[in-house]
C-alpha cells in the first residue's frame, strides 16, 4: 500500500493464504490415495486369505524386503549402472545427431523418416536380435537402453532445433554473429524444450527397456530379479521388486530432470513443469 | 517472361499467371512422390552392402534377400498373418479397455480439481511402474496364458490415456465454460459441450502414447508367455537362431505401427482436432 | 425471460432490467503471489433499464471483478448486487456475457455457436434456424456459417461472440474489453454497430474498455475507477444522444471531445498514482 492509499471503512475479512487448513490440504490431500491403495490391499488380502504365493499382505512385502534388501542393493546398482551407460551415450548421441539434422534440410530429410521408422520398432523388440549380437548381459541391456532412449531423444531434438522461430536467428546474425556462435547461443537454448522433452521421455523408456532386457537376458539387475522370483513363487518380492522399480523411475523423473528443466526452460519462460 | 521481352510492349503485357510447360518431367510427376522412400532405398542398400563386405556370420546379420524369402515363406504358411492378425487382437482388445475406462475414468478425476490434485501422484507411481515390472506377478497369477497378456496391455495403457483425458480437461480454459454457464447451461451440459470435445487433442495424445507403450508391452508379453503373435515370433526365431526372422518380424512390426498410425490414428485427428483448428504440434 | 436466478420467471417481468450494487467491496487471494488481493472497495453503482454505461480505469483496478460479479461468476465478500431487484447467485441467460478473450467453442461452427444457447433452452430447430439466420445477417457473417473460429479473423470471432450472446436475447450485456484484440479498423466499424444494435434492441448495457474515446463514443454515462482497491472515482454523463454517433460526429464534437479530455485526465490521475505508489 502506497502513499496516499484511504482507509477503507470494512475490514477485510480473514484470507490467510497460509492457514494450516490450507497446507494441510496442498501436503496430506496426495498422501490419501496412497493410503487408500494400501487399504484396499490389505483389506483384500485379509479377506480373501491368499496364499503367500499370490497376493501377500503389505506387511510382508516390507519385511522381506528389508530381510533381503542387500541383495536388492546389489541389484539396484546393476540396473542403475546400466542405466547411466545406455542412457548417456543415447543423450549425446542424440542431441548431437539431432542437432545435426535439425540445422541441415539434407540430413533431416534422409535420415528423418528412418529414425522414425527405426522408434516404431525399438526397445523391446531389439532384445532378441541383440542377444544374438551380444549375447546375454550386461552389454546387451546396455545396447537396449540405447536403443529405447536415443530415437526419441534424436527426433525430439531435431524438431526443437526446426522449430526456432527463424527470426531469432536472423537477428544475431544480422548482429555480426558466426554461425557457431548463433547454434550456440540461440538455437541450443532456443530448442531446449524439445530437448528436455525428449530426454524426459527418454529416460523413462529406457528404464522400461532396462526392466524388459533383463527380464529375459540378464543374470543380475532388478529386472532378473523379479522375473527369478517368480520361479520361487515368492510375490512378496516381485511386488517389492516392482514398487522399487517405480520408485526410482519417479525418483529420476523428479529429482533429476525436472529440477534441470525448471532451471532452464522454466526460467526462461518457455514451459511449465507439470 | 524476362523484364526485356515485357517491357514497352503494352499489347503483349500477360493476362494471367505464366502458362505450366509441360515437359517429361512433369510428365512423369508422380516419380517425385515417391522420393519419401529414399531413405529406405538407401538404407537397404547400405545394409545389403555391408553384408557383401563384411559377410558375417548368419547368426549375426543376413541379406535383405533372405529376410525377404523367410517373411515370404511365413506368408505362404499362412503364419505370418495368424500371428499378426493375434497380436491385432490383443492390442485391440486392450485398446477398448484402456480408452473405454481410462477416458472417462479420466474425465471424472479431472472435473474436480481437488480429486485430480490428490490422484496425480498416486497415478504418476503406476505409470512408472510399467506393465513390464508386473509380468512376474501376473505370471504368479494368471499363469502363461492369454489372461495374463491382455492384463498386461490394459494396465499399460489405462494410465497414460487416464491421465491424458484428466490433463485435457484441466486445460480447457474457464472462460469456455464460464461463456457456457452464461448461456443458461447446467453442470451436465457444459461438461457435454465444453470439457468433453475440449480434451480431445489432449485424449488423443494420450491414445497415441498409451498405444505407443501398450504396442512394446504386447511384444515384451509374447516374448516371454508366447501363445503366437509378433513377440512370440520373433523371440521363438532367436532360440532358433533364425536370424531372418528376426529382422522380418521386426520390420513387420514397424510397418504395422506405421500403418497403425497413417491409417487410424491421423485420420481421427484429422477429423477433430486438425478440423477444429487446435493441432498440437 | 428469465431471472437472475436462472430459472423462468412469470410474465410479469417484462420491463427491461436494472443493475444495482450497493457498497460492494472484494477481496481474494492471489494463486500467484499468495496475497490478499483488495480488488474492489465500497462500489455503488446504478445501472438504468436501456442505459449504456462505460467503464474506464487503470490496469488491475477491479473493473473485471466487478462484471465478474455481476456476471455471476464470483460471489462478492461484501455488500449486494442486485439484478431486478434480486441478488445475483449464477450466471444466466438474463446476463449475457461478452469477454475478451476466445470464449466461442473452438469445435464448434459458426452455426452451432451462435445457436448454442437457444440449443440449451431447448428452441426448437426451426425457429433456432430463424433467429440464428438472423443474426448472422445482422453481424455481417452470412456464407460463413460452416466455418470453423480458427478459420475466422478476430474481428469475426468476436462477431460470433455477439451474436451468441444476442440469440438467448438477454436484457443486461455485460462486455469486458471486448474490441481489444480486434485491429484498429474492424474496431470502429464494430463500435457503430454495437451501437446501432444496443439501440435498436434497447439492452442495458455495462462495457469495460481501456480506450476512453471508445467509453465514450458508446456510453450514455462513463464510470472512471480509481486505482486498486477499485472505487468508482467520478461518473461523467456523456453530452449529446447516442443515436446520432457515428466517428465522424465524434471527432468534430466539441462536447464530446471535452468529455474524453475529462475521462482521460481522470484515467491519467489513477495511473500516476498507480505508479508512484509502487
Amino acid at each position: 500500500m502506497g502513499f496516499g492509499a484511504p482507509v477503507t471503512a470494512v475490514a477485510p475479512p480473514i484470507l490467510n493464504p497460509r492457514s494450516p487448513l490450507r497446507l494441510a490440504k496442498k501436503w496430506l490431500l496426495p498422501v490419501v490415495p496412497f493410503v487408500i491403495v494400501l487399504a484396499l490391499w490389505w483389506l483384500v488380502w485379509y479377506i480373501g486369505d491368499f496364499a503367500i504365493g499370490v497376493l501377500p499382505s503389505p506387511r510382508l512385502v516390507l519385511d522381506s524386503a528389508i530381510d533381503r534388501w542387500d541383495e536388492f542393493r546389489g541389484h539396484i546398482g546393476a540396473s542403475l549402472q546400466r542405466l547411466v551407460w545406455g542412457f548417456l551415450v543415447a543423450a549425446v548421441t542424440g542431441v548431437l545427431l539431432g542437432l545435426a539434422a535439425g540445422l541441415s534440410k539434407r540430413i533431416a530429410d534422409f535420415l528423418g523418416p528412418l529414425v522414425t521408422f527405426m522408434n516404431a520398432i525399438s526397445g523391446i523388440a531389439w532384445i532378441p536380435l541383440a542377444i544374438a549380437w551380444f549375447g546375454v548381459g550386461t552389454g546387451m541391456v546396455v545396447f537396449i537402453i540405447w536403443n529405447a532412449s536415443f530415437f526419441l531423444i534424436f527426433l525430439n531434438v531435431m524438431l526443437g532445433v526446426r522449430l526456432v522461430p527463424f527470426h531469432l536467428e536472423y537477428g544475431l546474425l544480422s548482429l555480426g554473429a558466426s554461425r557457431a556462435r548463433v547454434i550456440r547461443q540461440v538455437i541450443v537454448p532456443g530448442a531446449m524444450p524439445y530437448i528436455m522433452a525428449g530426454l524426459r521421455s527418454g529416460l523413462g523408456f529406457g528404464w522400461r527397456g532396462l526392466i524388459a532386457a533383463e527380464l529375459v537376458g540378464a543374470s543380475s539387475g532388478l529386472g532378473f530379479f523379479i522375473f527369478e522370483q517368480q520361479e520361487f513363487n515368492r510375490a512378496d518380492l516381485i511386488i517389492a521388486g516392482a514398487l522399487i522399480i517405480g520408485t526410482i523411475g519417479m525418483a529420476m523423473d523428479r529429482l533429476i530432470l525436472a529440477p534441470l528443466e525448471r532451471r532452464t526452460i522454466e526460467r526462461w519462460g518457455l514451459v511449465s513443469t507439470e | 517472361m524476362s523484364a526485356s521481352e515485357t517491357a514497352g510492349s503494352l499489347a503483349e503485357r500477360p493476362t494471367g499467371p505464366p502458362k505450366e510447360v509441360t515437359t517429361w518431367k512433369t510428365r512423369i510427376r508422380w516419380i517425385y512422390k515417391l522420393k519419401g522412400l529414399t531413405p529406405f532405398v538407401a538404407a537397404l542398400l547400405i545394409w545389403w552392402l555391408t553384408w557383401e563386405i563384411w559377410q558375417p556370420h548368419e547368426r549375426i546379420l543376413v541379406s535383405p534377400a533372405e529376410v525377404w524369402s523367410a517373411l515370404v515363406a511365413l506368408v505362404r504358411e499362412g503364419i505370418l498373418s495368424a500371428y499378426i492378425e493375434q497380436s491385432l487382437k490383443r492390442l485391440a482388445f486392450g485398446v477398448m479397455v484402456g480408452v473405454g475406462v481410462g477416458v472417462p475414468l479420466g474425465w471424472l478425476i479431472g472435473l474436480n480439481r481437488s480429486l485430480a490434485d490428490a490422484s496425480e501422484p498416486v497415478l504418476r507411481f503406476f505409470n512408472s511402474v510399467s506393465g513390464i515390472a508386473w509380468l512376474p506377478l501376473l505370471i504368479l497369477w494368471f499363469g502363461f496364458t492369454e489372461r495374463t497378456i491382455t492384463a498386461i496391455i490394459v494396465y499399460t495403457m489405462l494410465f497414460p490415456v487416464l491421465f491424458n483425458a484428466m490433463i485435457g480437461v484441466r486445460t480447457v480454459p474457464d472462460r469456455l465454460s464460464q461463456a457456457t454457464r452464461t448461456l443458461g447451461a447446467g453442470r451436465l451440459r457444459v461438461v457435454r459441450d465444453v470439457y468433453m470435445p475440449g480434451s480431445f487433442p489432449s485424449v488423443m495424445t494420450g491414445v497415441r502414447l498409451g498405444i505407443g507403450f501398450g504396442w512394446r508391452a504386447l511384444i515384451a508379453g509374447e516374448f516371454v508367455v508366447g501363445g503366437g503373435g509378433l513377440g512370440f515370433l520373433i523371440f521363438n526365431a532367436r532360440t532358433q537362431g533364425l536370424i531372418s526372422e528376426i529382422i522380418g518380424g521386426m520390420l513387420v512390426l514397424g510397418l504395422l505401427w506405421l500403418a497403425l498410425d497413417r491409417l487410424i490414428l491421423q485420420p481421427i485427428e484429422q477429423y477433430t482436432t486438425v478440423r477444429w483448428g487446435l493441432v498440437r504440434l | 425471460m428469465t431471472d437472475s436466478n436462472g430459472g423462468r420467471a412469470g410474465a410479469a417481468s417484462a420491463a427491461p432490467a436494472t443493475i444495482t450494487v450497493d457498497d460492494l467491496s472484494h477481496w481474494f487471494v492471489s494463486e500467484q503471489s499468495g496475497q490478499t488481493v483488495h480488488a474492489l472497495d465500497q462500489v455503488d453503482l446504478a445501472i438504468q433499464p436501456g442505459e449504456f454505461v462505460t467503464v474506464v480505469g487503470p490496469s488491475g483496478c477491479g473493473k473485471s471483478t466487478l462484471l465478474n460479479i455481476l456476471a455471476g461468476f464470483i460471489k462478492p465478500s461484501y455488500g449486494t448486487a442486485l439484478v431486478n431487484g434480486r441478488p445475483i447467485t449464477k450466471p444466466g441467460p438474463d446476463r449475457g456475457v461478452v469477454f475478451q478473450e476466445l470464449a466461442i467453442l473452438p469445435w464448434r461452427t459458426v452455426y452451432r455457436n451462435i445457436s448454442h444457447g437457444l440449443e440449451i433452452q431447448k428452441v426448437p430447430k426451426t425457429e433456432r434456424d430463424e433467429r440464428v439466420a438472423g443474426l448472422t445477417q445482422l453481424v455481417g457473417l452470412e456464407g460463413f456459417e460452416n466455418h470453423y473460429p480458427h478459420q475466422l479473423s478476430g474481428g469475426m470471432k468476436q462477431r460470433v461472440a455477439v451474436a451468441r450472446t444476442w440469440a438467448s436475447d438477454p436484457d443486461i450485456i455485460l462486455m469486458d474489453e471486448p474490441f481489444a484484440a480486434v485491429d484498429a479498423m474492424t474496431r470502429l466499424t464494430l463500435q457503430e454497430e454495437l451501437n446501432r444494435l444496443t439501440l435498436a434492441t434497447k439492452k442495458t448495457v455495462f462495457f469495460i474498455t481501456h480506450s476512453v474515446e471508445e467509453a465514450v463514443f458508446l456510453g450514455d454515462r462513463v464510470v472512471a475507477m480509481s486505482a486498486r482497491p477499485g472505487r468508482i472515482k467520478a461518473e461523467v454523463p456523456v453530452p449529446g444522444d447516442r443515436r446520432d454517433r457515428t466517428w465522424e460526429v465524434m471527432s468534430n464534437n466539441q462536447d464530446l471531445q471535452g468529455c474524453v479530455e475529462e475521462v482521460l485526465g481522470l484515467v491519467r490521475d489513477e495511473a500516476g498514482e498507480q505508479e508512484i505508489a509502487h
